[in-house]
């Protein structure tokens, strides 16, 4: 049995993690607020924007634009949106299984120190890495999604992709891969994206043949595609934000809980301990007086 | 019949209505869109963008973007829209005074900086004249 210090001991080193998950479960519950905000609050302007060029793309006839032609895969490009910070529970873990299940050549451009860490680790071609702060500004993404999109124009890469822990709620973060070039299966992606947030897409007319571009369907497309491509890369990004906030939430929520419990585990071996060193004392005081007398 | 607008900008969802006609500020001019109209796709300029409803005109300020329509459906995908009646007016001047200035202090400031600023000199100045012109 071990000594009442002993238990002491550890009952104030649990008492101390209990403090410090309480307090980043706080920190994390109002960010968390926050990143959730800004993500919903971007989500129907980034799917309004894939479908209009979902619709572009079906009536551009000559689709002789580099991003929406097809070509051979060989390797494909894949930006991994990960936390900078560990503690958050299974997101990034849950994500890495994603990528290792991917068996076909690819090279990677990172947002996040867990992900580079990984890529490195497992000798995967890292083409980029960028810091993930708390702050996701337009700016920033901007630097990556055009990154990744000199890749492919530069044919470094195939495709552009991009894997992130999709936010559904705060205890559900799915991680997802979505392919954002070519644009061919946009439709696709959105489908599978209304698939997964369960909500209805606006029911789609009839594809007219015709549509009027102004000015003219080139302009139109090449001002649209980059600005589709950085936004729904910030976007992807904000939620995964939101992800990270909500995911260390919870796994902060858990070891606090956990922390209570074995404190509470603790302090009950502790009394048993204090309660049997009383009783021996007694016994052996008793014996004393019986021998005395 | 009816046209359903809506106008979405990154941070929120700005307007959703159904509504007569509406007015959209384009690259080569405004547009108007009663129902039935082509199915069209097009870019937007800084502008006002005039809807109509029952008689009831209203109009708001309305930054770069595009919009589409699709049957009786008008999509308009803006980076900034704020609705004439939400327009402060002292904000909005110190906004444009600010920008402004940082636009002549800094001549050699990154490209994309100086895009936002002057996309913001400009959404600011169209904010005013939308404002100011039913006075």
């Amino acid at each position: 049995m071990p000594s009442t210090r002993d238990i002491r001991r550890r009952i104030k080193s649990v008492k101390n993690t209990r403090q410090i998950t309480k307090a980043m479960e706080l920190v994390a519950a109002s960010k968390m607020k926050k990143a959730q905000q800004a993500a919903l609050a971007g989500r129907p302007y980034a799917e309004l924007m894939a479908r209009m060029l979902a619709a572009l793309a079906d009536r551009v006839e000559e689709s002789q634009h580099e991003f929406l032609v097809k070509r051979e895969v060989k390797t494909r490009g894949i930006i991994l949106i990960t936390s900078d910070k560990g503690l958050c529970g299974p997101l990034n873990s849950n994500l890495f299984k994603l990528v290792t299940e991917i068996k076909t050549p690819a090279k990677y451009a990172v947002i996040g120190r867990k992900g580079t860490q990984f890529i490195a680790r497992t000798h995967r071609a890292l083409l980029a890495d960028f810091p993930a702060n708390d702050r996701t500004t337009f700016a920033d993404i901007k630097v990556v999604a055009e990154f990744m999109v000199q890749q492919y124009h530069k044919g470094v890469v195939d495709t552009v992709e991009i894997i992130w822990p999709r936010f559904r709620n705060t205890l559900v973060q799915v991680p997802t891969v979505m392919s954002l070039l070519p644009l061919t299966d946009v439709k696709a992606a959105i489908a599978e994206l209304h698939a997964a947030t369960g909500t209805v897409p606006v029911k789609e007319t009839p594809a007219e043949s015709q549509m009027l571009f102004e000015p003219d369907a080139k302009v139109v497309l090449e001002s649209l595609l980059p600005l589709y491509l950085n936004r729904q890369v910030y976007h992807q990004a904000l939620e995964a934000k939101a992800s990270e906030h909500s995911s260390r939430m919870v796994a902060m929520k858990t070891a606090k809980d956990n922390a209570t419990k074995l404190l509470g585990d603790l302090t009950l071996e502790y009394n048993k301990a204090r309660q049997a060193g009383i009783t021996q004392e007694i016994l052996e005081i008793a014996a004393a007086q019986f021998s005395a007398a | 019949m009816a046209l359903t607008l809506e106008i979405v900008t990154p941070e929120a969802r700005v307007y959703s209505d159904t509504v007569d006609t509406v007015v959209i500020p384009t690259l080569d001019g405004e547009v108007g869109i009663l129902p039935g109209h082509i199915a069209l796709l097009t870019q937007i300029e800084h502008g006002e963008l005039r809807v109509t409803k029952n008689g009831v005109t209203q109009w708001l300020a309305i930054s770069g973007g595009f919009a589409e329509v699709e049957g009786d459906r008008v999509h308009v995908l803006a980076e900034n829209a704020i609705n004439e009646e939400k327009i402060d007016e002292h904000a909005v001047e110190a906004a444009l005074k600010r920008a402004e200035e940082q636009l002549a202090a800094a001549r050699d400031i990154d490209p994309q900086q100086y895009e936002h600023l002057q996309s913001l000199v400009r959404y600011s100045g169209v904010q005013l004249a939308v404002k100011r012109r039913r006075r």
